[in-house]
């Protein structure tokens, strides 16, 4: 991009040392993790000596990677490793895909007009204590025990996060800015789509983000209850058979489920509003 | 001396005004609460002129530049353009901010090119114009670059620009170079005059700086404290000497005592009043 020849504010990723800086913290990450599988490889032996604790409480890391290449091979339950991983998937995705595409948009109308936000303001704020989990007796009575109920508990966790952070992304874009759109001659319509929206976008992925994580703390939940598969399903399961190992497997998949949707969101975050804090 | 006082409301300046302030009052809120901002204010800029509001802070000259600029209706009177009545922000009326009022997420080109496209142009004939904007304010080279790559003097530059880019018939300016660094400023200033001769614009142009005014400007207003009205109005002559060492001579050094002496005194009622709040 630079193709001038003045001087120009540097980019922060081109300084030298803060660039070092990120380097020696990326390693300190490293270690930190690696760290942690080290002290669990000493605690469980890991055939090499004789465990600290049982093997029941707690597997080596050896036990649960070769119960994770059976289960990936064999299956649980009847289903397989990759079925019960995307029924997860799916139940988190049609959920997550709800609350944005009705979320985002119910969000920016609260923001955007105030006969909106009176009529819905009440709805969402009154059930916002309400912890969703605690709801989900009531969802099975009202939409049964299949996949309705626990789409349903998800999104009425999700949804009131996504829509609340569009409407405030998108009440906090600059007056400036939109006086500075009406006098270049711009109609509504284009200063929504030209100027609130791409201005409330790092609003809306900040809230996105925090987002990810309650989903999945949802899905977990979800699959507690009258389900037959999934990995959350799997690993409450196994744990009614002391089946540690499985356990282990189920809740490292979860996260790793989690991590992995997280760093999608930052990257499509660091590629999409590139200009986030930059104002 | 090369500043005259003299009456900008008079009935031969109102009857040829390119922009007119008829009356114009502003009240903020309403009941015990209510602050007046702005008396009448009766003002007439004739088209091509370059006039410069300078006043204490508070002082209600922001306020007026809005009415102007159609983000604000005033309580009474009314501003008109060509003798139209202003009621809404319009493309013929340009406005340039402090700072802030980029579009963060577009290329300078799209900044720039962003008025042309609200009006209908199409998409190549947009940036056509806006390259042209974009070099007259000595920014080429920096088209594809993102505000936040640019200098504070740099992005009020784009500002400039896009508000140039649809050719609009009076530029409005708020305090433009206040957040600038004195150098930068005073390249600014030259360069806005030469803009300012090259294209004949009608301007206003707020600014809390008499020395500023005084150098870019064709006439000079003097507001009171709050509630601001027109203390004083000058016709100015440093303007159309492209010296830019004029503020160095004995005459402008005058000229600045004189407005200095004025201003100071609603300054002190300015301070007196934030102080009795």
């Amino acid at each position: 991009m630079a193709n001038g020849t003045e001087t120009v504010a540097a980019p922060v990723d081109e300084d030298v040392p803060v660039r070092r800086l990120a380097r020696r913290d990326r390693w300190l990450g490293l270690a930190s993790f690696a760290a942690m599988l080290v002290v669990w490889f000493a605690i469980t032996g890991s055939g090499l000596w004789p465990p600290l604790v049982s093997a029941t409480f707690l597997p080596s890391p050896v036990a649960v990677a070769k119960t994770f290449w059976s289960l990936a091979n064999k299956g649980y339950q009847g289903h397989t490793l990759l079925h019960h991983f995307l029924i997860s998937l799916m139940r988190f995705g049609i959920a997550f895909t709800f609350c944005v595409a009705v979320g985002v948009p119910v969000g920016l109308l609260m923001g955007m007009h105030s006969g909106v936000r009176a009529v819905l303001d009440p709805p969402i704020e009154t059930t916002r204590p309400i912890p969703k989990l605690a709801l989900l007796p009531l969802f099975i009575i009202w939409f049964g025990i299949g996949e309705l109920s626990k789409t349903i508990v998800i999104i009425a966790a999700v949804f009131p996060l996504i829509s609340i952070s569009a409407m405030q992304a998108v009440r906090a874009v600059s007056l400036r800015k939109i006086q500075a759109a009406q006098s270049l001659g711009a109609s509504r319509r284009t200063i929504f789509w030209r100027v609130l929206l791409p201005a409330s976008l790092p609003g809306i992925f900040t809230g996105l983000r925090v987002s990810v994580g309650i989903g999945v703390t949802m899905l977990v939940g979800a699959e507690m209850v009258a389900t037959s598969d999934g990995v959350a399903w799997m690993a409450l399961t196994a744990a009614d058979f002391v089946q540690t190992d499985v356990v282990l497997v189920g809740v490292l998949i979860m996260a790793a489920l989690g991590y992995g949707l997280d760093q999608l969101f930052r990257a499509l975050e660091h590629r999409v509003v590139h200009w986030t804090g930059k104002d | 001396m090369a500043i005259r006082s003299l009456d900008l409301a008079s009935p031969a300046r109102r009857s040829d005004a390119k922009l007119l302030i008829d009356g114009a009052s502003k009240r903020f809120g309403s009941g015990a609460n209510a602050v007046l901002a702005l008396k009448p204010i009766d003002l007439a800029i004739g088209a091509g002129e370059f006039l410069a509001i300078v006043g204490p802070s508070g002082c209600g000259k922001s306020t007026l530049l809005n009415i102007v600029a159609g983000f604000e209706t005033p309580t009474s009177g009314r501003a008109l353009l060509d003798g139209n009545t202003i009621g809404a922000p319009g493309p013929e009326r340009g406005v340039v901010f402090q700072q802030g009022a980029l579009f963060t997420w577009m290329s300078v080109l799209d900044n720039v090119a962003f008025g042309p496209r609200a009006l209908g142009r199409g998409v190549a004939e947009a940036r056509a114009i806006a390259e042209r904007y974009i070099e007259l304010v000595g920014l080429s080279g920096f088209a594809n670059h993102f505000p936040y790559q640019l200098s504070g003097g740099m992005q009020q530059r784009v500002g400039i620009a896009r508000a140039l880019a649809n050719e609009p018939e009076v530029l409005l300016m708020d305090e433009p170079f206040a957040a600038l660094d004195q150098q930068t400023r005073e390249i600014l200033q030259e360069e806005i005059r030469a803009i300012w001769r090259r294209t004949r614009k009608t301007i206003l142009w707020i600014t809390h700086s008499i020395e500023e005014a005084l150098f870019i400007a064709t006439h000079v207003v003097v507001m009171t404290a709050r509630p601001g009205r027109i203390k004083a109005a000058f016709a100015c002559d440093f303007s159309r000497d492209s010296d830019p060492l004029v503020t160095t001579t004995a005459a402008f050094s005058e000229a600045k005592r004189t407005i200095v002496a004025l201003l100071r005194q609603e300054s002190l009622e300015a301070q007196r009043q934030e102080a009795a709040v």
